[in-house]
């Protein structure tokens, strides 16, 4: 019997080698090939470093950045570059760009990300800034064009990259959805998947055995190092995360790429590759580990839920979702990746490189990354309004073989914009407005059946106001039947209630 | 072969596509259209070797409609490209695949020009000419 814990070699015996230039590197994927061809024992005793890779677009992301002083100085309050917001709580020429700031003047289109990705290339950025002007610091307001060399310092400080692994997703409605996850079709039309598996860094070392603060990885074309886990680390549910630094002044824009979701918004595409060092068989076999053993949730977008709250469709292997379809039920579904494998490949190879060619060495962990945790979800403890608080209870309806002249009276006599259509056991079949009876009218219909709008769009009494009033607008529409599960019409809901019942978020009834 | 057919406000309402088909024996596949009273576009796919195409596209001139030859559908800025695949699974036709080598590849054959791809492209690296 093996003892995987046996310690192999340590780190510094590792360092000795790359000095030495006789060190044994491979890539994840070439672990794996060795693994499979050797054995696992072979290859733990012959290789001494795995590299890891991935590119993804990671919105936690961002670069502190100090300007240097003016002359006459200023006490920037408020900053913008390429009129994308810096944050700046903080001292007078030091700021914060967020990857997923958001341009003022161009929107989603472009923002902190794409911001990051023309410094980092050498483009030219116009910073902007204001002030209320101080004794120390008199100026108010500045404009100029700055370039990555003019920064004193510009290092990119990431609070989450690095995802373990990452929850694929798919749709289940009947329209697009446009996710972070990239562009959801209809109908279980196609299912996206983020991280690069067999090659993701986390998932290759997942006990923290080698990875820890102080790790110094891969960041962005550059040398960066681990400063801790990052937010949202859940290690005990196997979604560990980390928090990396790095000179965005060595990085590259091959490995920063600034993007942006359809919808969504701006983000950074960001390299990083971490060298996970074989210091014992357990490392060993999580460093070859492969995408048929890493698994992920396929969650439902279509449910407006917090992430952990959307429905698992499916759990399945990174192995699964690599090849291109995913069978949902007996469908066959398109699955691709939003990270890139080639990119991940090639950031591995390049460590690789880095270390074998003795220009990397590798650290210590100070402290290993906490293995306990869970994700806490934020719970809203005032009271907010749902569609129950604010819905009409007394709901006039209609019977789908009533006809057109009756539904026409019950409009006008009662005063009200709808008229849900339902059958025999009160379930909601369909829903007529004004504009449904001039279709009566112009097609010279008789029965609500023949008329009537068959596709409602539905609340349910529990949802949050805010929520449905988005999807009224999306639909352009002014009210909405409240059904319960059994889509039994329980209430309506309209904009008209809406804007009588509620005034400044406070319930003036 | 991917061709636009326009029809003028004479022919709108004949069917001609249907006539073409069933007198070259040629499948062709519509990949869009656009038709109202006044005039009708057509893009449509044609599949057959280059002297059916011919026979066909000349069916078509006899008939009153102007045929344009569609030389591209899509245009991919590849030094934008990260291979990222976040076009592929939307594309309907399985014009967009990974390589081999997980690059991106685009087989404009089979790309009907519906444009999903254009806004699934977080880089932007896909336009329309």
């Amino acid at each position: 019997m093996i003892d995987e814990e046996e310690n192999l070699r340590t780190i510094s015996e590792i360092n000795e080698k790359i000095k030495r230039g006789d060190v044994v590197v491979l890539t994840a994927e070439e672990m794996i090939k060795l693994v499979e061809s050797s054995g696992l024992e072979v290859a733990a005793k012959e290789v001494d470093v795995v590299t890891t890779g991935t590119f993804g677009a990671m919105c936690s992301s961002g670069v502190f950045l100090n300007f240097g002083h003016s002359d006459p100085p200023i006490k920037m309050t408020r900053c913008w570059l390429n009129d994308v917001p810096v944050y700046k709580g903080l001292a007078a020429v030091d700021g914060y760009l967020g990857a997923s700031s958001i341009s003022e003047t161009r929107g989603i289109e472009y923002g902190g990300g794409h911001v990051i990705e023309d410094l980092v290339s050498g483009k030219e950025v116009v910073l902007r800034a204001e002030s209320y002007g101080t004794d120390c610091y008199p100026r108010r307001h500045i404009e100029t064009v700055i370039t990555i060399d003019d920064l004193n310092q510009a290092v990119l400080v990431n609070p989450r990259n690095c995802y373990q692994r990452y929850d694929a997703a798919t749709n289940s409605s009947d329209r697009v959805l446009y996710t972070y996850m990239g562009t959801l079709l209809p109908n279980y039309g196609n299912v996206t998947f983020s991280g690069a598996g067999q090659l993701n860094p986390l998932c290759k070392d997942p006990n923290y055995e080698t990875i820890g603060f102080g790790t110094r990885i891969f960041l962005g074309g550059g040398i960066g190092y681990i400063v801790g886990e990052g937010t949202q680390h859940s290690p005990e549910s196997g979604y560990g995360t980390l928090m990396v630094k790095g000179d965005l002044k060595q990085m590259s824009s091959r490995y920063l790429r600034g993007a942006s979701f359809h919808r969504y918004g701006p983000t950074l595409y960001v390299g990083i590759g971490i060298p996970i060092p074989i210091i014992n068989i357990r490392v060993a076999k999580s460093a070859a580990m492969k995408d048929d053993e890493i698994f992920v949730n396929i969650r439902d977008f279509a449910v407006p839920s917090r992430p952990d709250l959307r429905p698992v469709v499916k759990r399945v292997s990174y192995a699964e979702l690599r090849s291109g379809k995913v069978y949902l039920g007996d469908k066959s579904v398109p699955s691709s990746s939003l990270s890139s494998y080639k990119m991940a490949r090639e950031i591995s190879e390049v460590l690789k490189k880095w270390i074998s060619e003795g220009m990397f060495l590798l650290t210590e962990p100070l402290e290993p990354l906490p293995r306990k945790g869970r994700l806490k979800p934020l719970e809203i403890k005032r009271r907010e309004l749902k569609v129950g608080d604010i819905m009409s209870r007394n709901v006039i309806m209609a019977k789908p073989t009533d006809d057109v002249k009756s539904a026409a009276a019950k409009i006008i006599e009662k005063g009200i914009d709808h008229l849900p259509v339902i059958d025999d056991e009160g379930k909601l079949i369909g829903i007529v407005t004004s504009w449904d009876l001039a279709k009566a009218i112009a097609y010279n219909k008789s029965r609500l059946e023949e008329i009537m709008t068959r596709k409602v769009i539905t609340a349910f009494e529990n949802e949050s106001i805010d929520v449905v009033v988005r999807r009224m607008a999306q639909h352009n529409i002014s009210g909405v039947p409240v059904v319960d599960r059994m889509n039994r019409v329980i209430g309506i809901l309209t904009t008209d209630d809406i804007s009588r019942k509620i005034v400044g978020g406070r319930n003036v009834i | 072969m991917k061709v636009k057919l326009i029809y003028s406000r004479e022919v709108v309402e004949k069917p001609i596509l249907a006539n073409v088909v069933l007198r070259a024996g040629v499948p062709i596949n519509i990949l869009e259209a656009r038709v109202n009273a006044q005039k009708g576009e057509l893009i449509v796919s044609i599949l057959a070797d280059e002297d059916k195409i011919k026979e066909v596209l000349n069916l078509f001139r006899e008939a009153g409609v102007q045929v344009q030859e569609f030389a591209e559908t899509l245009r991919i800025d590849w030094d934008k490209c990260i291979a990222c695949g976040a076009c592929v699974s939307p594309c309907p036709t399985g014009a967009l695949r990974f390589k081999e080598d997980w690059s991106i590849k685009f087989d404009d054959e089979k790309c009907i020009a519906c444009k999903i791809c254009v806004t699934a492209c977080p880089v932007r690296a896909i336009s329309i000419p």
